[in-house]
């Protein structure tokens, strides 16, 4: 990750699922509950950066015989659930990545860091190859045409996450630049 | 002023790239030889064929100084005969690039063009490419695509039709072979979803690339941090094979 | 110079390429690697002239054996050509004879191509100066001839200078480092160097590349054009068995 990327900074910010290990006092408004101290085992959505910290970091045993805990419990956000990854497994077109999350594969491969889930690592590489093929033909044509908004794609497109709108981008600008050297070559033609 | 060009050629470069390809011109008018920076070019004498870089021939042809002789690859039997290949042989490869080209050593051995030692030293050798291999010349062999085929035909057709027999005809087979490598070059892709480490696509083209350089290095960058995590695991586990292995083989001593 | 180089001097094949192409085809090749690598490469190395008696034959005095070829002085003998030849220009544009008219165009034409080619490959170089921060690190410094350090050094001054007197100062001096590496992330950008390369084999030779699942290797023959990353090209690269396209 580099210092500059705003994806990165993007994808950081990103929600994921906390499971509280302990009660908190005062941090009860998380949990839309003023009054009251946040009570262990609540869940709580946390930007990514501050959700990594406190699962990583080790509070002191509250007694000699526990074990020391961290502070808060991971677990996989909604856009990796198995709901999700069913619905890719049958058909990667037919899911708008874009509605699960905008940095859906940037969030994955935070997540893939931390759990070992080799199921979803292979379902999201598959997604990513199957999709990317179905990127480079709208692309193509896109660039043909210079047309962003191409009939019949603009769906899949709408639904396309950052790397895919980045991957797209590529695709059609290489396509368009070809395109174009090719049209002045042949303005030349006598 | 930082370049603001994506990494790796974009297609006016290429083009600029494949004007260095030596080309065979008939000359229409005595021109002494010049000293270029490249080298001297040949004194022409009408009707005698010389090889020169394609801008050069370029610069004849437009002021009627010379006709241009089209490579043996761009002629129409040719064209029909790659088509044929690249659409009934493998349908996934590319049809193969030129042999390299050869010569004589002035000892009756044939060794390869690209070649060139200084000083003996094979360390120090230089080993030429594209656009520096003669694959457009007369000499050039028919039925094989070089590197620079799609750039070298379009620029040929638009400044020299006239000098290419049965241009419309080319112009189809182009768009043939331009079709039906751009689907090879999509197909490229889905192999890359094991993430394996070698993908060889021989006989590309230099403007084929270009292309699709962006998109295809983004899918194989793409693959390979989605599955960095997978990679990192694999390689652990490698090693700790190895060790183990290392502590079997310090027992057996 | 013992009997293999006599007869290399007279072997045809060894001569029909003039140096003039071969230093084309290096100043080519290093223009289209420089464009096309993750990283920024060593700078094609300039080496000052050794003493050379006045008696020297033009041709040697040009290209001293002493040096190893290609990339050796490579700069230097194409910047000694191009100015020879401008000076050629000069003495020719009095000239109104429509011929030597024709051979003046050319020797411009090609003139332009020089520079466009020169003139890219340093802007190719100063553009990763500019993205990463290179004066960082002495491993990438010396990869930097004399004036691209100079240049480094005083845009990072100026950059750090712009960065003060327009916020960084208000930060307390703990936090006004611009290569902290706080939080796992360095400041410092560095390349990616598994970014993957198109690169084509020169000669035969065995290819090895880093994959997710697997490592794949295979034998490679010249003129495959092969997809890896730049980590596993680069040796290849260096050795001359493949260049980056």
């Amino acid at each position: 990750m580099s210092y500059y990327d705003i994806d990165a900074i993007l994808t950081d910010a990103e929600k994921v699922p906390c499971k509280f290990e302990l009660d908190i006092p005062e941090l009860g408004y998380l949990d839309n509950n003023p009054a009251q101290p946040l009570k262990s085992g609540t869940t709580v959505g946390l930007p990514l950066w501050l959700a990594e910290l406190l699962a990583l970091a080790n509070r002191a045993p509250s007694s000699a015989d526990e074990e020391a805990k961290s502070f808060v419990s991971l677990n996989l956000p909604p856009s990796l659930s198995n709901e999700v990854m069913s619905a890719l497994k049958a058909d990667p077109r037919a899911v708008p990545l874009r509605d699960q999350s905008h940095n859906f594969y940037g969030l994955g491969t935070r997540m893939l860091d931390l759990f070992e889930e080799k199921e979803i690592c292979a379902i999201l590489r598959r997604t990513f190859v199957t999709r990317a093929a179905d990127i480079a033909l709208h692309a193509g044509k896109a660039g043909a045409t210079d047309d962003m908004g191409i009939g019949g794609g603009e769906e899949f497109l709408r639904g396309l996450e950052e790397w895919e709108r980045k991957l797209f981008k590529k695709a059609h600008d290489g396509a368009k630049g070809s395109k174009e050297w090719m049209e002045g070559v042949k303005k030349h033609r006598r | 002023m930082a370049l603001s060009l994506p990494s790796g050629l974009v297609p006016t470069e290429v083009a600029f790239l494949c004007e260095m390809e030596m080309i065979t011109i008939v000359p229409r008018q005595r021109l002494e030889s010049i000293p270029m920076l490249s080298g001297k070019t040949p004194a022409l004498r009408p009707p005698r064929r010389a090889d020169l870089p394609l801008w050069l021939a370029l610069l004849l042809k437009k002021q009627r100084r010379a006709n241009i002789v089209p490579p043996p690859w761009l002629l129409p039997a040719s064209l029909q005969e790659i088509v044929h290949l690249e659409t009934n042989y493998d349908p996934e490869a590319f049809s193969p690039p030129p042999p390299p080209p050869m010569r004589s050593d002035g000892r009756g051995v044939a060794r390869p063009y690209a070649t060139t030692t200084r000083s003996g030293n094979e360390d120090k050798e230089l080993i030429l490419a594209p656009p520096f291999l003669p694959s457009c010349t007369q000499d050039a062999p028919s039925g094989y695509l070089p590197y620079h085929w799609l750039e070298i035909a379009e620029t040929l057709l638009a400044h020299a039709a006239d000098d290419i027999p049965n241009a419309p005809e080319v112009r189809a087979l182009l768009r043939d072979l331009q079709e039906v490598r751009a689907a090879k070059m999509r197909a490229s892709t889905r192999h890359l979803e094991g993430g394996g480490g070698v993908l060889n696509i021989r006989g590309v083209g230099a403007m084929e690339l270009a292309e699709s350089r962006g998109f295809v290095l983004g899918v194989v960058d793409g693959v390979r941090k989605l599955g960095a995590s997978a990679e990192a695991g694999r390689r652990e586990e490698l090693e700790r094979g190895d060790d183990e292995d290392e502590s079997d083989d310090d027992m057996g001593l | 110079m013992d009997i293999d180089d006599i007869l290399r001097e007279v072997d045809p094949a060894s001569q029909s390429i003039p140096a003039e192409t071969r230093d084309l085809q290096a100043l080519t090749r290093a223009w289209v690697s420089e464009r096309s690598s993750p990283e920024l490469l060593q700078y094609v190395h300039i080496l000052p002239y050794p003493p050379i008696a006045p008696t020297t034959p033009v041709l040697t005095r040009r290209f001293p054996s002493v040096y190893s070829w290609p990339a050796d002085g490579l700069f230097e003998r194409i910047n000694d050509r191009i100015k020879q030849q401008i000076e050629r220009v000069e003495e020719m544009t009095g000239d109104m004879d429509p011929k030597t008219n024709f051979a003046l165009i050319v020797i411009q034409t090609e003139l332009e191509r020089f520079k466009y080619l020169v003139r890219s490959y340093l802007r190719a170089r100063i553009a990763k100066v500019f993205e990463k921060s290179i004066a960082a690190t002495a491993d990438l410094r010396a990869r930097l001839s004399e004036t691209e350090q100079a240049y480094a050094t005083r845009h990072q001054a100026l950059l750090h200078n712009h960065y003060l007197s327009s916020f960084l100062s208000a930060f307390p001096p703990t936090l006004q480092n611009l290569n902290d590496t706080a939080g796992n992330i360095s400041m410092i950008e560095t390349p990616d160097l598994d970014t993957a390369v198109f690169i084509r084999l020169l000669k035969e030779t065995l290819v090895e590349g880093h994959g997710t699942d697997m490592d794949d290797d295979m034998d490679g023959k010249s003129g495959d054009i092969v997809i890896l990353r730049w980590s596993d090209a680069k040796s290849l690269v260096d050795s001359g068995h493949a260049e980056v396209v």
